[in-house]
């Protein structure tokens, strides 16, 4: 039996854009959607996308994220929310009323980053849901077609689902090869001295981390409807994109505000107490980990101490997590959250750096190296040899790939480019090919 | 101004992908199955009970960094007191952090399926058959099989044909119309009938085939360790199931020895320990004393397996070779399994194995496999009874 209605629901919501507006928050309108809880992992299986195109791995997420709710290992998280405009929220049926409120003004911190956060310009929150939707239609259309069928859609979308991180983390658009190397040629032509020893011959005209683009534009033997679900891919890693690259800080903006807003409610007695057990929950340590609720949370937190909101106003419109850590996160900070780092030696795991005086730094740079896009390996396209050889590089920072997982990434790549592929990396130390 | 809406829609949005995802893994339980036939927690238990098998996850690769040295994790330990090369987790155990949701980490993933042992064999087992059956004189034993046969109205609900049902009620619905007691006013009132239901009615078809008695021959003897007896037991293990699960009313004689033999009942035969010397050939003459008393092979189909470390006492080495043979002469298959036998053993005791002196009996009905770690189990059950393609 729920505590509420969505009368009750329609009337917090004006007070909390009430509030919400005095502080200066500017987000866009919210659509909540109330759902039980086996829709909400279903929800949860496709991003919070109300449509998106199926696959099978949705179909595991979903039965992971039930297996362990059953199993009580996780609860659901309390929110989940997509960033479009008007912005689409889920409310799970079974919440009390005190946390439907906690999680409407977590939403509205979120829609606020959404909408102003620079490493969202170029999402498009204002036509996601019909993009999304259209690329359903499109792989639909595909797996019904009887030349095509389920079986080839799935192999294109296994070969492209692997490589959907290898993308621009900046999400710079793609410009096509063909089309820089009538630009080169060009300025060969004019006597460009800086190009004047370029062969506009070989691919591709420059270093590319844009895998999935480049084989959607290079590869000889792709069919149409294969190079459209190479790029439905490649879409959508794009949108999402500046999701990883602002985890901390996305979580710790909406923590943040969650907070205050609730603060300045005027709640009822009864609700605070379950309201702080839940917001102490939520952002809580979690022990040998980083859990970006907490750290988002405390570093806005001091941002506010050290250098007053407005500062965190700033650092929400123009930081991602990489540079959010960098220029914010303080010695003292490394201190008080007792940051470590540790690596497996052997058979353990061994704590390697502490946060003291000689180690903070070394901790710090550790820590920003496994934010963001800094986690996923920086693969990138070197050369195109002739009998469509295809080299790419990995550019070794330190930390070795996984070779079981890369071999079988590379032999995804083979699958999509119709060629051998090459990749060096550095293993132990010492050069490596697959 | 936010909008609230109630989203009172019952469709299951992830029930195909969900579908598909099941069928990789169903295809993955029965690709890689035999992993875990040899399990523990397998052996030894009936075959209504439902166990917990772990089946690898389908993995979505993507380039990611590998657990070593030189990655370094960071995580948070507040009001904790850590040092430096203090340890904090063992692998395997699982590091302090859990996989990244980002699926940037690699993690491996596992699903517990729930599964009888009777449908484990059913997957096990698929290809499988005791090799040189015969027909022999009586027919007591049957092997079983189902088939679709036409449609009845009786049955229990999972068997109901929907499509039958509704192309009854259709044609009950034109009759009706053609006798005009149809009122297309009144379509609701038009409800399924009870003679409506159809069911697929399965019948059972018992098809017999020649008797067979199978024989368990295990050595007990003292140089069978533990783990030389786990791994013939998992074997029997599984051949006890595979042939309960495909032949009926087959015989069964356990025997156990170590310098004697005696005929012991299953339980025993898959729990007792002894310790002693080893005679073999007290083992292979005790399975013909029983074969020479109750099972003729005129009448009989008879499959003989033997479990053994290969140690024998030299002077017994002439008369179980004897044994043997007559025994594979009455055998439709005689299967000799050497459980860790040691590379170069014999040559230093100026002993022979017994997989040594029973080579030269090797043909079509006499198999030797060896066995020296679970995943042999598999390989020497794939060896006895896979075709005989090898």
């Amino acid at each position: 039996m729920s505590d509420w209605s969505i009368k009750d629901l329609e009337e917090w919501d004006d007070r909390i854009i009430e509030l919400a507006k005095t502080h200066d928050l500017d987000w866009f309108p919210i659509s909540y959607e109330i759902c039980d809880y086996y829709a909400m992992i279903g929800n949860m299986a496709y991003h919070g996308m109300p449509l998106h195109y199926r696959h099978w791995s949705y179909g595991k997420s979903f039965e992971r994220t039930h297996q362990m709710y059953n199993l009580g290992a996780e609860g659901l998280p309390y929110e989940l929310i997509i960033n479009s405009d008007p912005s689409i929220a889920y409310l799970m049926r079974e919440n009390p009323f005190y946390l439907q409120l906690l999680i409407m003004c977590h939403c509205v911190g979120h829609s606020d980053f959404f909408k102003n956060n620079l490493t969202f310009a170029k999402t498009r929150p204002e036509n996601v849901i019909q993009r999304f939707k259209n690329a359903k239609k499109r792989i639909d259309s595909y797996i019904e077609d009887p030349s095509i069928g389920i079986e080839k859609v799935e192999r294109v979308l296994d070969c492209a689902h692997a490589l959907s991180m290898n993308i621009s983390p900046s999400c710079k658009d793609y410009v096509p090869h063909q089309s820089r190397r009538k630009d080169l040629i060009k300025r060969i032509k004019s006597g460009d001295a800086s190009v004047k020893d370029r062969n506009p011959d070989i691919f591709p005209i420059e270093d590319e981390i844009d895998i999935l683009a480049f084989v959607g534009e290079m590869a000889l033997n792709l069919e149409d409807w294969e190079r459209d679900i190479i790029e439905i891919v490649r879409q959508e890693s794009m949108y999402f994109m500046p999701q990883i690259r602002t985890k901390i800080m996305n979580e710790g903006w909406a923590s943040f505000w969650h907070y205050r807003l609730m603060h300045n409610l005027d709640l009822p007695q009864k609700y605070h107490i379950p309201f702080l057990k839940s917001h102490n929950q939520v952002v809580r340590p979690h022990l040998g980990r980083i859990n970006p609720y907490h750290l988002g949370f405390y570093l806005f937190n001091k941002i506010e101490e050290r250098y007053g909101l407005e500062e965190c106003f700033i650092a929400r419109e123009v930081c991602h997590d990489e540079s959010f850590l960098r220029q914010y996160l303080t010695k003292e900070d490394c201190y008080e959250l007792n940051l470590f780092s540790y690596s497996l030696y052997k058979r353990d795991y061994v704590i390697n750096e502490v946060s003291d005086d000689d180690g903070w730094k070394e901790v710090k740079s550790s820590l920003i190296k496994q934010v963001g896009s800094n986690s996923i390996p920086k693969i990138i396209i070197k050369e195109l040899k002739p009998n469509n050889v295809l080299r790419i590089h990995h550019e070794h920072d330190g930390r070795d790939l996984e070779l079981g997982y890369a071999e079988k990434v590379v032999d995804y790549i083979t699958t999509l480019w119709g060629g051998v592929v090459r990749l060096d990396t550095v293993i132990e130390h010492e050069p490596f090919e697959i | 101004m936010s909008t609230f809406k109630e989203n009172k829609n019952v469709s299951d949005r992830s029930g195909s992908d969900r579908q598909r995802h099941k069928e990789k893994i169903d295809k993955a339980i029965k690709e890689g199955i035999h992993d875990i036939v040899a399990d523990e927690s397998i052996i030894g238990q009936d075959g209504k009970k439902k166990i917990k098998i772990p089946v690898k996850g389908i993995k979505e690769y993507r380039f990611v960094y590998g657990d070593n040295e030189n990655k370094k994790n960071v995580g948070s330990a507040e009001g904790q007191d850590i040092h430096r090369g203090q340890k904090v987790g063992q692998r395997g155990k699982g590091s302090p952090a859990k996989p990244n949701k980002a699926g940037n980490e690699k993690g491996e993933e596992y699903y517990e399926v729930e599964i009888t042992l009777d449908e484990l064999s059913a997957y096990l087992f698929d290809h499988f058959k005791l090799p040189n059956m015969e027909k022999k004189k009586f027919k007591n034993i049957s092997s079983k099989s189902f088939k679709r046969s036409g449609y009845r109205n009786e049955g229990i609900r999972p068997r109901l044909d929907k499509k039958e049902t509704i192309k009854k009620k259709i044609k009950r619905k034109k009759k009706a119309i053609k006798n005009s007691t149809y009122d297309p006013e009144n379509e609701e009132r038009f409800g399924f009938h009870h003679d409506d239901l159809r069911y697929r009615f399965i019948k059972e078809k018992k098809k017999p085939t020649s008797n067979a008695a199978i024989f368990f021959i295990m050595d007990v003897s003292g140089s069978m360790t533990k783990q030389k007896k786990f791994l013939a037991r998992s074997f029997f293990f599984l051949l006890y199931h595979f042939i309960r699960s495909k032949y009926e009313n087959t015989e069964h004689c356990f025997i156990s020895h170590d310098t004697s033999a005696a005929e012991v009942n299953e339980d025993d035969f898959f729990a007792k320990g002894s310790t002693g010397g080893t005679l073999v050939s007290t083992g292979l003459d005790k399975c013909l004393d029983v074969i020479d008393t109750r099972y003729h092979p005129d009448t009989w189909n008879i499959y003989t397996f033997q479990c053994s470390d290969g140690d024998n006492w030299p002077e017994d080495n002439d008369g179980a070779v004897k044994s043997a043979r007559r025994l594979a002469s009455l055998s439709q298959f005689f299967g000799y399994c050497e459980i860790e036998p040691r590379e170069g053993r014999g040559a230093w005791l100026q002993m022979s194995t017994l997989s040594e002196i029973f080579g030269p009996l090797v043909k079509d009905n006499f198999k030797i496999a060896e066995i020296r770690n679970k995943d042999d189990v598999w390989l020497a059950f794939q060896r006895f009874f896979g075709g005989f393609n090898e």
